[in-house]
């Protein structure tokens, strides 16, 4: 018997091959169950994510196996024969250690990222409830688990923010601890800036107000953030009760000046006031970082802070794999 | 055996100090630094409870009870605020600050080796000294609070946030709304230190020492006032913490 895996992912393949064999979730275990009525198949597993679908598959006749594999998801899928140049295949040990892999992120396009090991345990539950696993994929995969955690605490792999937004949201924490008495404003209503207030509303922030020269964008963005809207003529008044700012306007010179924050620090009774400047020419007067209480990161400090935490992970790979290497060989897993 | 006791429990504290540390230095925070304190702890109150008896009293009768005192209320502050509000790290920055003031105890002279009854105590003598003494150790803890927020607002003022400290010091709002806390707290009871203070038989050579008090009760009142009524920017209130710490302690020179 031998463990298979066949796949795509996102360095394989580009995301209109990806999505042709994108499962649902809430079908991962019929998908595992079809491939268990093939001839020679006896256990499978069947992984799905935005960036990969994996095929865990144990079989007495592997070449067969994989074959029959790949026509019947050209046929489900309906893509062209040539999509199977897309497929990775990889058998017996090779196959556990890119389980592996994929379980400890280091095969994700964002390196170490947390949410690929949540969605492998679910495709694993999934398959478990459908009865498409047994011994010997059981063992394999609560043998990547176990590994996949001691990968992540015993290396660095998932430390630091690796996104503008994310090192955003980390640096909003450090100040003001939990983000739900935290309000925030927006200037300028551009894609950037939405997505920097999704985050810090995902980890609870209590408000956002948003100002725009159009005030039907804000409208809308304030509408779809459960935010309000504040003309741009206003957006000085809101500064006086929020927290945190988050610049990002098309505009050629400075918005947020010094004297704006110098007038407001008083009302504020000098609270702690972090600003983001996500712009291009910068929005904010670099000498406002200056205020005593004011805490200003720009779009360059943001990327730089980012790049070196995607930086130490990438130094963290050989470590890893060396991780998993050695506890792979200290049992032998069924199929590899 | 009193010295052994107050010997331990050093010895516990640069242990735990040294270990935080260590901890942060590798990036993780320190489980153990609130066991070890506790253990500082219960070495400095076995320490305090022997004096006690030999003093028929509360052991502040010279300088080395008192900063023995000091550091058992800081140590006592550290305890119940630290787990708290989720702040171990403050151990690590408060075990040196105990550390200090027990040297100072163990150094010769400091601790009287023969300690005497203390003839005619007086309950407001009792409550002056036991109380101010509890103050002392909720405004030093306010100045470790303090130190602790300078550190982190530098490293974010000036984008330095890869190290190990950086990832462990607390939230800059929370270290602020703790150390506004025990600067209550701290005030709080030293406003009953004063009052007690006020109230006891005294003579004309107590006098500097009450003045040197009042003193330091109205700069923290004023603080607090200041800090209330107007609002203070963190920094500000950090430092002046540390500072009028700092130089609180000279009402000691005046015992």
């Amino acid at each position: 018997m031998e463990l298979l895996c066949l796949g795509l992912n996102h360095q394989t393949a580009p995301v209109e091959v990806r999505e042709r064999f994108a499962v649902a979730p809430h079908k991962l275990g019929e998908a595992g169950r079809e491939l268990c009525e093939f001839a020679g198949v006896s256990e499978a597993v069947v992984i799905s994510t935005c960036n990969r679908t994996e095929f865990y598959l144990t079989s007495d006749s592997a070449d067969a196996a994989l074959e029959r594999l790949e026509t019947h998801l050209l046929g489900k899928s309906g893509a062209h024969a040539e999509a199977v140049a897309h497929f990775y295949r990889y058998r017996k040990g090779p196959a556990a250690r890119h389980l592996c892999r994929v379980v400890s992120g280091l095969d994700s396009m964002m390196l170490g990222e947390t949410e690929v090991f949540g969605q492998v345990k679910q495709s694993y539950q999934s398959a478990l409830a459908a009865g498409s696993t047994s011994a010997a994929l059981n063992k394999v995969f609560q043998r990547a688990f176990g590994i996949g955690k001691k990968v992540r605490t015993e290396t660095s792999i998932q430390e630091g923010s690796t996104s503008v937004g994310s090192v955003a949201v980390d640096l909003a924490e450090k100040i003001f601890g939990h983000l739900g008495r935290s309000e925030v404003m927006i200037l300028g209503a551009g894609e950037m800036s939405r997505v920097t207030a999704q985050s810090l509303v995902s980890r609870g922030a209590r408000s956002i107000f948003v100002s725009n020269r159009s005030f039907e964008r804000a409208e809308r963005l304030a509408a779809e953030m459960n935010g309000s809207a504040v003309r741009f003529d206003d957006w000085q008044d809101v500064l006086e009760r929020v927290d945190i700012v988050i610049s990002s306007t098309g505009a050629p010179h400075a918005i947020v000046r010094r004297e704006d924050v110098e007038r407001v620090r008083r009302a504020r009774k000098f609270r702690p006031l972090f600003l983001i400047d996500i712009a291009v020419p910068r929005d904010i007067d670099p000498t406002v970082g200056e205020i005593e209480e004011v805490y200003l990161y720009d779009i360059d400090t943001l990327e730089q802070i980012a790049d070196d935490a995607r930086s130490k992970r990438r130094r963290q790979i050989e470590e890893c794999e060396r991780i998993i290497d050695a506890e792979l060989a200290k049992t032998k897993l069924p199929g590899t | 055996m009193d010295r052994w006791l107050l010997l331990t429990a050093t010895l516990l504290a640069i242990v735990g100090g040294t270990w935080g540390i260590l901890s942060v230095h590798r990036g993780h925070r320190s489980r153990w630094t609130t066991a070890w304190m506790l253990g500082v702890l219960l070495c400095q109150f076995a320490f305090l409870a022997l004096r006690g008896e030999q003093r028929g009293a509360c052991p502040l009768a010279d300088r080395g009870e008192i900063l023995v005192f000091l550091s058992w209320s800081l140590t006592l502050f550290y305890l119940i605020i630290g787990p708290a509000y989720r702040i171990s790290l403050l151990g690590v920055f408060t075990a040196p600050v105990v550390v200090a003031f027990q040297v100072i105890a163990l150094l010769p002279g400091v601790l009287d080796a023969d300690p005497q009854e203390v003839r005619g105590a007086n309950p407001w003598h009792e409550t002056h000294a036991a109380t101010s003494v509890l103050a002392y150790g909720a405004l030093a803890l306010a100045a470790v609070a303090g130190v602790m927020f300078l550190v982190l607002d530098r490293q974010l003022k000036e984008h330095q946030l890869t190290s190990g400290l950086f990832r462990n010091l607390p939230p800059v709002r929370e270290l602020l709304v703790s150390l506004v806390r025990l600067l209550w707290v701290g005030g709080a009871l030293l406003t009953v230190g004063v009052i007690a203070g006020l109230l006891m038989p005294h003579d004309a050579s107590a006098l500097p020492h009450l003045i040197a008090a009042l003193a330091v009760w109205t700069a923290y009142a004023v603080l607090l006032g200041v800090k209330t009524l107007r609002g203070l920017t963190g920094r500000r209130l950090a430092l002046a913490s540390v500072v009028l710490f700092i130089l609180s302690l000279g009402v000691f020179a005046f015992i």
